[in-house]
């Protein structure tokens, strides 16, 4: 198809025409037809925003690919009452999600986040947890891009846990050796008193741009945790975001990296203090070898009405190569005096020669030292995630990619 | 009964790599045979620590002149791991924090690079419980971070459990006795005769004599302003116990004052 043709799918004629095909209810056609409008209004972020500052993102304009969906597979046990399957079912079945989906991540706020409100198919997950309800383990929902060839996927996951429930959700976002690029949409609504954990688990093929937004809203008493694990694709740049609302409400978000050649992670994370007596926890690291780079924005705000706030920000990067490169952007934004901490700590530097030289004169190679140091540097970070098994798998991942990495 | 050489340090004088002026180590001759203990005793600042990380290869220290002989290899310029996998091993001052590594996962990732093959994972579990147990370890420590939040007792046993694992056959034990109790210090000397062979090498760099009350040492050095002033056994080590290092530092005409600024 000719970039004329391709840009022709996201117009509004074509949306609409597709989500009546599709079967969407009317609400959802319309709510479609929106996001297609935002489309045509919308420029592409440019460098000159501070959130896009350290990302090119010239080329990748989502009316340039033709939108395909990713297949989804869902692991895991799914107690009575409880929702876990297609959006696009859920939409007709499940009331909450007219109320909630694109509400929290509006079409209006991003062209990529339009592209996906739009064009979002098979690869649109809903979990509902009822009041009560609490998963007896995780839940892993793997997209799957591998069929996609040069064509973008638009994948979307709705999260809605009501009152005292508990869940963790896994996704797993795998691709070929093609160029894919994803514009992936995750919202999060934590009712009062639920715990939700979300696994990031980055598998792109080497040749994938991916750009995610998570956004979790947290109510009373609620808990949300969010990890991330970047090892795959060309550039991932993922938006986390805990919004938190309801009195003494608690969010963590903990990020890794792992970076080899040209690979490029951006990471922008917002805590967002608006309730009294809110508790807060970002903690980003990469380690990068190669020409791998990786840039962090990151922002904590304390509200006005967010008194007793407390809230902690890390960002560290580790350079294994001459070449890598990172870049710290931590801001505080403060609104409120009352409040019980706010700290920010960012490093970037090689690996500490101490720790080298003890793994050194153990009998470990460079190569074998520093697999065995950035395994644990991240292993602080997921080990403390509740999920022994990905993080003992996440060892041996770390040990094989630098294995043949460029040090 | 003097066994074969293990380590022969000749003509060595070595500066910090970062500051090429700071000569530490000022010319020193040792030779450790196997079978033998040697402690090197001296004043806080007289590079003793220093020779230590300069034998294990530290990338820290330079060596301006000199040669370090490893059973006879010429082993001046190996890499620190190249020392160790050929069995020499370091316990450290102060051992680093490892956060997110576990004593396993270090020591089945250090004894595989020390028999250069991979280690079944049974046949490890069995000799890290047979390690522990010799050193009356308990085996929740292997399960612990490295270093991380040990008490200074805890780093120390830490270390000499290492040493049980890869059966060095030159242990440098540095200021293993620092910071420790009495009974703290007795388990960790304790642990060293265990592991303690007829084939193999200790040197023991220690700023008291008390450690050598328990590990009887052969031989007993004085490194003053990074030279060897005096050499003799164990009586040496007592009398410096009894008088401290000041007679032999007024000996040689060096007070306390000099001593200090002396790099």
């Amino acid at each position: 198809m000719t970039q004329a043709t391709l840009a022709e799918q996201y117009t509004e004629a074509a949306v609409s025409a597709a989500s009546v095909h599709r079967g969407d209810p009317d609400w959802l056609v319309e709510r479609r037809a929106e996001a297609a409008r935002a489309f045509a209004a919308l420029p592409m972020p440019t460098q000159a925003l501070r959130p896009w500052r350290y990302t090119d993102v010239a080329g990748l304009d989502p009316a340039g690919f033709a939108a395909a969906a990713a297949s989804v597979r869902i692991d895991g046990a799914v107690p009575a009452g409880a929702f876990v399957g297609s959006l696009a079912d859920g939409a007709a079945k499940v009331p909450v999600v007219r109320e909630r989906l694109g509400s929290l991540l509006t079409a209006t706020e991003s062209r990529f986040l339009a592209a996906n409100a739009a064009k979002w198919g098979a690869d649109g997950v809903l979990v509902h947890i009822p009041r009560g309800v609490a998963f007896a383990g995780p839940i892993t929902i793997t997209v799957d891009a591998s069929a996609v060839v040069n064509e973008a996927v638009y994948p979307r996951l709705l999260i809605v846990a009501e009152e005292r429930s508990e869940a963790t959700i896994v996704v797993r976002t795998t691709s070929g050796d093609a160029p894919v690029m994803a514009a992936g949409a995750i919202e999060v609504f934590a009712g009062q008193a639920s715990q939700v954990r979300l696994l990031l688990d980055d598998r792109w093929g080497a040749q994938t741009r991916d750009f995610t937004w998570v956004r979790g809203r947290l109510e009373r008493d609620s808990n949300f945790q969010v990890g991330s694990i970047a090892m795959g694709g060309l550039l991932v740049k993922q938006t986390v975001e805990a919004l938190l609302e309801g009195e003494g409400s608690t969010s963590g978000i903990r990020a890794v990296a792992l970076g080899d050649a040209n690979q490029h992670f951006d990471f922008v994370t917002l805590q967002d203090h608006i309730g009294p007596r809110t508790t807060s926890f970002v903690e980003v690291k990469s380690a990068l070898a190669g020409a791998s780079r990786q840039a962090y924005y990151g922002i904590t705000r304390i509200g006005l009405d967010a008194v007793g706030a407390d809230a902690d920000q890390t960002n560290r990067n580790l350079l294994l190569s001459n070449e890598a490169k990172a870049d710290s952007d931590p801001v505080l934004e403060i609104l409120t005096a009352n409040i019980a901490r706010c700290g920010h700590h960012a490093a970037v530097g090689p690996v500490d020669a101490e720790a080298l030289f003890y793994m050194q004169s153990r009998g470990l190679d460079m190569r074998g030292a520093l697999q065995l140091l950035v395994s644990g540097f991240f292993y602080s970070v997921v080990g403390e995630f509740g999920l022994p098994e990905i993080a003992d798998e996440l060892s041996g991942r770390v040990q094989a990619k630098l294995a043949t990495a460029t040090l | 009964m003097t066994g074969s050489p293990i380590l022969e340090v000749r003509g060595l004088k070595v500066s910090v790599a970062a500051q090429p002026e700071t000569h530490i180590v000022r010319g020193v001759d040792l030779q450790v045979n196997a079978g033998e203990v040697h402690a090197l005793m001296g004043p806080n600042g007289s590079g003793k620590s220093t020779l230590a990380s300069t034998i294990a290869g530290s990338p820290a220290y330079k060596v301006d002149e000199g040669t370090i002989l490893y059973k006879g290899e010429d082993i001046t310029k190996w890499r620190p791991d190249e020392r160790a996998r050929a069995g020499m091993f370091l316990s450290f001052q102060y051992p680093t924090p490892i956060p997110g590594v576990t004593m396993v996962n270090l020591l089945r990732s250090a004894l595989q690079a020390r028999r250069g093959a991979e280690v079944p994972a049974r046949e490890f579990i069995a000799e890290m419980r047979s390690t522990l147990a010799q050193l009356k370890m308990d085996e929740s420590f292997a399960r612990r971070y490295v270093n991380d939040g040990f008490s200074g007792g805890e780093k120390k046993r830490a270390e000499i459990l290492q040493m049980g694992m890869l059966k060095p056959d030159l242990a440098i034990l540095d200021e293993t006795d620092s910071g420790l109790d009495v009974d703290a210090l007795r388990t960790v000397a304790e642990g060293v005769n265990e592991l303690k062979r007829p084939d193999m090498g200790i040197l023991i760099i220690t700023h008291y004599e008390r450690i050598l009350d328990y590990i009887k040492p052969d031989f007993v050095h004085v490194l003053v302003s990074g030279r060897i002033v005096r050499s003799g056994d164990f009586e040496l080590a007592k009398q410096i116990e009894r008088t401290g290092y000041d007679p032999i530092l007024q000996e040689l005409g060096i007070t306390r004052t000099e001593e200090a600024v002396a790099p």
